[in-house]
């Protein structure tokens, strides 16, 4: 979600210490997801400082056959750094998604989208994910 | 066949289909996944989100935040106690249907549990005596007890005898009449707090046509009536009145002493 991994621990930390202080008071909200959504959103304001990302067209490529060995090249930070820069819900969308620790239902509860609307977060976050491997990691015929 | 090809609701779901299988838990998403396994971009999706997915399962997490997962529980939501789930709705109303039908079912096996051969035609008598009139039966001052005399003469009606207890009690009005099972019943009206008396013929066994036996007084009620029925030589007595069980009881140990 921020693409930075000590703002993703002050994040962790601060969500945390919310979550003890309620707790402590007696004061844990009924919704199972409160935990997630308090973080994403503290996710998105530690993003709103420092650099931004531009408004650009980005191009969308349908998933290719070779996808899986491109991303296998990829390191871990590179595609962090990728979905940090999506705009949000996109970003918020494709990050839980490929967390893969949520349902369906649990991912439109989380990111407070309608079906069509998380469909096409993440369709096109895949599209334009593939886009960039295409232009960073060219595929060639073997 | 192209995903583009399915249903919008399937294509919609298919979008988001899980990478595990085991997060398909949905019918509807299993639907919409068995269809989109037909086409072909569907399988190179699958395996673009395995691989980001894996690719995600190495991003490396701090010992300082992995050592707060190594214990069980990082936080615990309220705990459920007893009154948070009694003050649940559905569990609320389940409980009070329970006690409904619980309730229902000790009234009814406390009726029972006070019932005897004879008893359904004693409270369906019950009734009759709260809503006799007077004028429908014909005037006789006599002693009840002197009455059984009078029911096998006229009526041919053996062993219609008012018990020792109530047979000195003085006579209003009487008569013999079909209840709507066509037993042949003897109603005495008589002058004491507008006692009505009952003699009927007692319950038989299907079978074997025998009297079924039972000794002692039985009471039963209805709607502000009580009744107390005896039974002796196949024919039943009933001393009925408006009031409490008390007030019929006051007349048997009388009796006793």
């Amino acid at each position: 979600m921020t693409g930075d991994a000590r703002k993703a621990q002050e994040v962790f930390h601060a969500s945390l210490r919310e979550a003890a202080e309620r707790s402590a008071h007696g004061e844990i909200p009924r919704d199972p997801f409160w935990l997630f959504r308090d973080a994403r959103w503290r996710c998105l304001e530690a993003s709103e400082q420092g650099l931004q990302a531009e408004d650009v067209e980005i191009e969308e490529h349908e998933p290719a056959p070779w996808a899986e060995s491109q991303i296998n090249k990829l390191e871990c930070n590179q595609l962090a750094i990728w979905i940090s820069g999506a705009p949000d819900p996109q970003r918020t969308a494709l990050a839980l998604f490929y967390l893969d620790e949520f349902n369906y239902r649990d991912l439109l509860t989380l990111t407070e989208l309608k079906s069509d609307e998380l469909a096409k977060e993440i369709s096109n976050g895949r599209q334009q994910f593939q886009a960039w491997l295409d232009t960073t990691l060219p595929h060639t015929e073997t | 066949m192209k995903l583009t090809q399915l249903p919008r609701r399937h294509r919609i779901l298919a979008h988001c289909a899980p990478i595990g299988e085991e997060r398909a838990a949905d019918r509807t998403m299993r639907t919409a996944l068995l269809r989109a396994r037909k086409t072909e971009d569907f399988a190179h999706q699958q395996k673009f989100d395995r691989a980001v997915n894996a690719l995600v399962r190495t991003i490396p997490i701090p010992p300082e935040i992995a050592e707060w997962f190594s214990t069980e529980h990082v936080l615990s939501g309220p705990r459920k106690t007893w009154q948070r789930m009694a003050r649940n709705p559905a569990i609320l109303s389940i409980a009070i249907a329970l006690t409904v039908i619980a309730g229902v079912f000790v009234f009814q096996f406390i009726e029972h549990l006070r019932d005897f051969p004879g008893s359904e035609t004693a409270r369906r008598l019950l009734k009759v005596a709260s809503s006799t009139r007077s004028m429908v039966l014909d005037p006789l001052k006599a002693d009840a007890g002197s009455l059984g005399d009078l029911f096998f003469m006229k009526h041919r009606l053996v062993h219609y005898d008012v018990p020792p207890e109530f047979a000195d009690f003085r006579t209003l009005e009487c008569r013999v009449f079909d209840d709507e099972e066509g037993l042949r019943v003897a109603q005495i009206w008589v002058t004491e707090k507008r006692m009505q008396f009952f003699l009927f013929p007692a319950e038989r066994d299907i079978k074997t046509g025998k009297v079924l036996e039972f000794s002692g007084w039985h009471y039963l009620d209805y709607e502000g009536w009580v009744g107390v029925v005896s039974e002796r030589n196949g024919v039943c007595f009933m001393a009925a009145l408006r009031g409490r069980e008390r007030d019929l009881a006051s007349y048997l140990t009388k009796s006793k002493q």
